[in-house]
């Protein structure tokens, strides 16, 4: 009895199976821009990195550049690389951090171009970011009934690196003239554990105790109008007119 | 426009602003008075001072638990008049610098060793908790005689 009631239970599975309709398949129309928008090196300069002491505790402040370029179509490889400093005064603690970082990375460009002239694209991208920093406490001070106890640390110097998820925007604005905003998801992957204090500041990624921290960039841009496609091309297509001649 | 124009106005009071840092946290060793033949709670007039400080950390007043700030040294001593009758009380203690984050500062914390005492008002002294930290809670039990 119990194996009828199993097949019939079966059946009827299969039969409710069959009697699905036929999931249709997804089409995904093909990007028809499968060429390279841009020739040549786009380099930028991030224009709040002088300013960032207006949104974050401290005095923080430092230059950041950055290079680009369509290396296959819709695939941007970014080299980014600046200096953070970052100074807190009060009554407890004078605080130091600085260092020079560096990011690598690639975006790609979900939208889509209409004409061969439009170069704006809408890009999602992954960096990997690392520093060479330093920090040092120039004093600190501690009230109790006691007295105040005063005291400092010395220079410690680390490494500390991270992943970054880059969503933005780069526009022309003028002919080879770019502007654009980035938001950046960062993700701390590993630094030094310096016992006391702590990392407080990682240059290029900000808080050294959060794990995760969030950013916003705005960059302006400059696209070298120079081909190095073409000319790789022409000097190749020189070099065989020569040997054909000899 | 004329929101957006707010808002701007908003922002740029709002980044003009001076930051404010808060003082690093304390840690202190909280003493709570009680009645050694009774067991229970009791208040007393207290006056205390620590050994070497000019000024009292308590004068005059009627209390049932005192916060007695403890030196980065080994150890601390206070005097401590209950009800106009004076006692030592030297705490022996470690004590380790932490930090509290780099806007705030650091503050230290300390493990309570032993309690030693002079038995005037003072009848006796438990120590209940020897973590001396910055969440204040009750760390010694003195039992004062009635």
């Amino acid at each position: 009895m119990k194996i009828l009631s199993f097949i019939l239970s079966l059946s009827l599975l299969t039969a409710i199976c069959y009697g699905q309709p036929e999931q249709k398949k997804k089409y995904k129309p093909k990007r028809t821009d499968n060429y390279i928008h841009m020739g040549g090196i786009r380099f930028g300069m991030d224009v709040t990195r002088p300013f960032q002491n207006y949104w974050t505790k401290g005095n923080r402040y430092g230059t950041e550049f950055s290079a680009d370029m369509e290396l296959w179509p819709n695939l941007y490889p970014v080299f980014e690389t600046g200096y953070d400093v970052m100074k807190i005064k009060t009554d407890y603690v004078d605080y130091a951090g600085n260092g020079s970082y560096s990011r690598v990375g690639i975006d790609y460009n979900f939208l889509q171009a209409q004409t061969k002239k439009d170069k704006d694209i809408f890009y999602m991208g992954l960096r990997y970011g690392f520093t060479l920093a330093r920090q040092q406490v120039n004093q600190y001070k501690i009230d109790s009934y006691w007295g105040a106890i005063t005291g400092d640390f010395g220079n410690q110097s680390y490494f500390a690196h991270w992943a970054e998820f880059v969503l933005g925007i780069k526009g022309e604005i003028f002919h080879n003239f770019y502007m654009g905003w980035t938001i950046r998801g960062k993700f701390k992957l590993n630094n030094k554990d310096l016992k006391m204090p702590p990392i407080y500041f990682i240059p290029g990624y900000g808080k050294g105790e959060k794990g995760f921290n969030l950013d916003f960039t705005y960059s302006v841009y400059y696209n070298i109008p120079w081909d190095f496609r073409k000319s790789v091309g022409v000097s190749k297509k020189v070099v065989a007119k020569q040997v054909k001649v000899k | 426009m004329k929101r957006f124009l707010y808002l701007i106005c908003i922002l740029t009071v709002a980044m003009a602003c001076k930051e404010v840092f808060e003082p690093p946290p304390q840690a202190l060793l909280q003493a709570t008075f009680y009645n050694s033949s009774t067991k229970l709670a009791m208040s007393s007039l207290v006056l205390a001072q620590g050994v070497g400080i000019d000024s009292p950390v308590f004068r005059d007043s009627v209390r049932f638990n005192m916060l007695f700030p403890l030196t980065i040294k080994d150890t601390t001593r206070y005097i401590i008049w209950l009800d106009s009758k004076s006692d030592s009380i030297t705490f022996i203690h470690e004590t380790k610098q932490k930090y509290a984050s780099m806007e705030t500062g650091f503050y230290y914390e300390y493990k309570l060793r032993s309690v030693r005492f002079t038995k005037n008002r003072i009848d006796s002294i438990k120590i209940v908790d020897s973590l001396i930290t910055t969440k204040w809670n009750e760390n010694i039990k003195l039992y004062i005689k009635p």
